[in-house]
């Protein structure tokens, strides 16, 4: 899963950046409003957290030119808690927004909703033969048994899941596992599956030659 | 009782008090002129009939019937021919019968009627109309006897001819009666019943009560609704304002009578509400704003800390983290200090030093100050400064200085410059602060000293709380000065502070 995170202080940025990270998503910043319309315009994001106050274009000058062309879900961080600012962000286009100041918790829980519902899931449950995954506990059970992954593994995983029955291919995983700072030069993404399909069985994953993988 | 704390009812009883004084007062003079009209009628008649039995009394009696041509001139009724005393002419008369000519005067028929007695100067009666009513006879001869014939006489004969007799007119029960003393000293009473006009007077009364009963209605009513018409603005009034006291300040009053005393009131109560509406709108948005402004730097500390939290750390990522945090807390340390001045100073309670002091020193100090950040940033600041003394507080007029310049250099061009001036201009202190930056663009020009203005809506840096401006605006008019800005886009800001001299 990957994320751009749009916020012009620094420290948040920083931080709401690491913390992303360290819950398995790739994760893209910008500190200002033009930087940041141009990666959301650019790049395929599963989610984008964008702020309201920016240098440049404010967040919903942003959310109002991506909304032309990308139906990314985006998620507001506002300081305004008025109802006015919560219905204009919701109207322009946002899937969702979070009050400063906000836990991370709380951050974390709507972002995996608005991803979810972006794919058109409604649960955090998914079976699959004997593998069954809880996208909100990040818990993957293999055979009843709880499976370790990395979080790595289990982005990997979320998004074969959410894109079951579709052939995702090399240059999608790559894009959404790994951020602009990963070298996508590296087979990591072939280590990535090898491991995978260690744990949750060979058959877990399909690999369809010169397209990509797949998940039955 | 409540009744009569009411404006409208004290008005209504007093109204009413005045309208009864007023009708009863018409009344009453009404009623007195119409009962002395019908008595003076009442008294005419009386007296024309006490003229002819005094005529027919001393006339002859008739020895044949044209007797009634008299040789001698008859006086109109109720006169005398004042040629003497006509006992000299006449004997006096012991029996008396009325006439056939006067007969119509007498209508012995009617009990109603007029009714007369005659009563020789010997006090025997010598005439009298068969439907005198009985029970006034005894009565009659009590009182109406006290002129007893032989005193009026002699009263009469004492002055001849000097006072005229005054006929007495009495009133019993329903009857009204005058009596006469004829000059040859008989006494005549002539009566009549004066019930029909004391019935018609008792109608006439109820009339007038009716009337008068009918006008206090139709004027309690008439004033009432002028009265109610009169408050209705009060009311109106009391009902926006209770409505304003319980919150909603959009409330204003309806001013259809604005003409009016109350109409005029009722402007500057509505004008007094707009300005309440508009400090009460500028104090929930300042407060807004400055809620605002403290999210930022809370939302940096709880991300940061519970990102620190989430995992073990290594120290190095520790102290990352708790230098975030000392920043967002210097930054809402320096936006609480703002907020607390701004306050201060809006309630008046900061205490401004009064001391005179050279301005232009105290301008060279705050360019030194930030002569650092204008070398980082490539600025030169050019001072022009003339020695000028002003009382006031220096620490904060310093601080005026001192964000003016910090702005000029902060939204200056590379390479750019500061023109600081300070001269003498008309009696004031007049110190110009001028950049060669980027300049605000004319519809941010208004807001520039305004709360939480930024130009461009969003934290250039964590030092800018955008309450600066609105510090220095207050500062300097707790001075007594003024401070103004103009601007061209692109090519310069200026900014003018006017103070005091001396």
């Amino acid at each position: 899963m990957r994320i751009l995170v749009v916020e012009d202080e620094p420290d948040l940025l920083a931080s709401l950046a690491q913390a992303l990270r360290e819950e398995g998503y790739a994760v893209d910043t910008a500190d200002n409003g033009d930087d940041g319309l141009f990666n959301a315009e650019g790049t395929d994001y599963d989610a984008i957290v964008l702020d309201v106050m920016l240098p440049g274009q404010d967040g919903w000058e942003i959310l109002k030119r991506l909304r032309k062309t990308k139906k990314t879900p985006v998620l507001m961080l506002t300081a305004r808690d008025q109802t006015r600012d919560r219905v204009k962000g919701l109207d322009t286009g946002a899937d969702d927004y979070v009050v400063k100041p906000f836990d991370l918790e709380e951050v974390f829980a709507r972002l995996r909703a608005i991803i979810r519902r972006s794919a058109n899931k409604t649960t955090n449950l998914v079976e699959i033969g004997e593998v069954k995954i809880n996208t909100a506990a990040r818990h993957v059970f293999f055979k009843d048994r709880i499976i370790e992954l990395t979080a790595r593994e289990y982005a990997l995983v979320e998004f074969m899941v959410l894109h079951r029955g579709e052939v995702v291919t090399r240059t999608q995983l790559y894009e959404h596992l790994f951020d602009e700072n990963d070298s996508s030069l590296s087979n990591l993404l072939d280590v990535h599956v090898s491991n995978v399909r260690k744990k949750l069985g060979a058959e877990f994953i399909a690999t369809r030659r010169g397209h990509g993988y797949c998940i039955e | 009782m409540k009744i009569f704390k009411s404006i409208k009812w004290r008005l209504q009883i007093w109204y009413g008090l005045i309208l009864v004084v007023v009708l009863a007062g018409f009344g009453i003079t009404a009623y007195q002129l119409e009962r002395n009209r019908q008595f003076r009628q009442i008294d005419e008649e009386l007296h024309r009939r006490v003229g002819v039995l005094g005529n027919a009394l001393h006339r002859p009696p008739p020895r044949r019937p044209d007797a009634e041509q008299q040789p001698f001139d008859r006086p109109p009724p109720g006169q005398f021919p004042d040629n003497g005393p006509p006992e000299q002419n006449f004997r006096p008369p012991t029996e008396f019968h009325l006439p056939e000519q006067d007969a119509h005067f007498f209508d012995a028929s009617d009990p109603h009627g007029f009714y007369f007695k005659i009563i020789a100067r010997d006090g025997n009666e010598i005439g009298r109309s068969t439907n005198q009513p009985a029970a006034l006879i005894e009565h009659a001869l009590e009182s109406g006897l006290d002129s007893h014939p032989a005193n009026n006489f002699d009263q009469v004969s004492a002055t001849p001819g000097n006072s005229p007799r005054q006929p007495k007119v009495l009133n019993f029960d329903n009857y009204r009666e005058i009596r006469d003393v004829l000059p040859s000293g008989e006494n005549i009473a002539v009566g009549c019943s004066i019930t029909p006009e004391l019935k018609e007077l008792r109608h006439t009364a109820l009339n007038l009560v009716a009337v008068g009963g009918l006008i206090l209605l139709v004027g309690l009513a008439g004033g009432g609704w002028l009265v109610a018409r009169a408050i209705k603005p009060i009311s109106s009034i009391s009902a926006t304002a209770v409505k304003i006291s319980a919150g909603d300040l959009s409330q204003r009053i309806d001013l259809t009578e604005a003409e009016s005393e109350l109409g005029q009131l009722a402007a500057v109560l509505n004008s007094t509400f707009a300005r309440l509406e508009t400090a009460f709108a500028q104090q929930k948005q300042f407060a807004s704003d400055a809620a605002h402004e403290l999210r930022t730097p809370i939302s940096v500390i709880l991300t940061q800390t519970q990102t620190a939290l989430n995992r073990e750390r290594d120290a190095a990522s520790y102290k990352q983290t708790v230098e975030a945090c000392q920043r967002a807390a210097q930054r809402m340390r320096k936006l609480i200090e703002s907020l607390l001045a701004l306050a201060r100073l809006d309630a008046g309670q900061e205490v401004l030093k009064r001391l005179p002091f050279d301005f232009s020193k105290t301008i060279s100090d705050c360019v030194e100050l930030v002569q650092p950040l204008a070398d980082e940033r490539g600025v030169k600041i050019i001072s022009e400064l003339s020695p000028l003394e002003i009382t006031g507080d220096a620490e904060r007029l310093a601080q005026v200085v001192t964000n003016l310049l910090n702005n000029a250099i902060q939204y200056n061009n590379p390479d750019g410059e500061v023109r600081v001036k300070l001269a003498a201009e008309n009696g004031l202190a007049v110190l110009t602060v001028a950049d060669t930056g980027q300049g605000i663009a004319a519809e941010d020009l208004p807001r520039v000293f305004g709360r939480f203005f930024r130009a461009d809506q969003s934290r250039t840096g964590a030092g800018n709380s955008g309450l600066g401006l609105a510090i220095c605006k207050a500062i300097v008019e707790a001075h007594g000065g003024t401070i103004e800005v103009s601007s061209e886009q692109n090519v310069r800001t200026t900014f003018v502070v006017r103070l005091p001299l001396g």
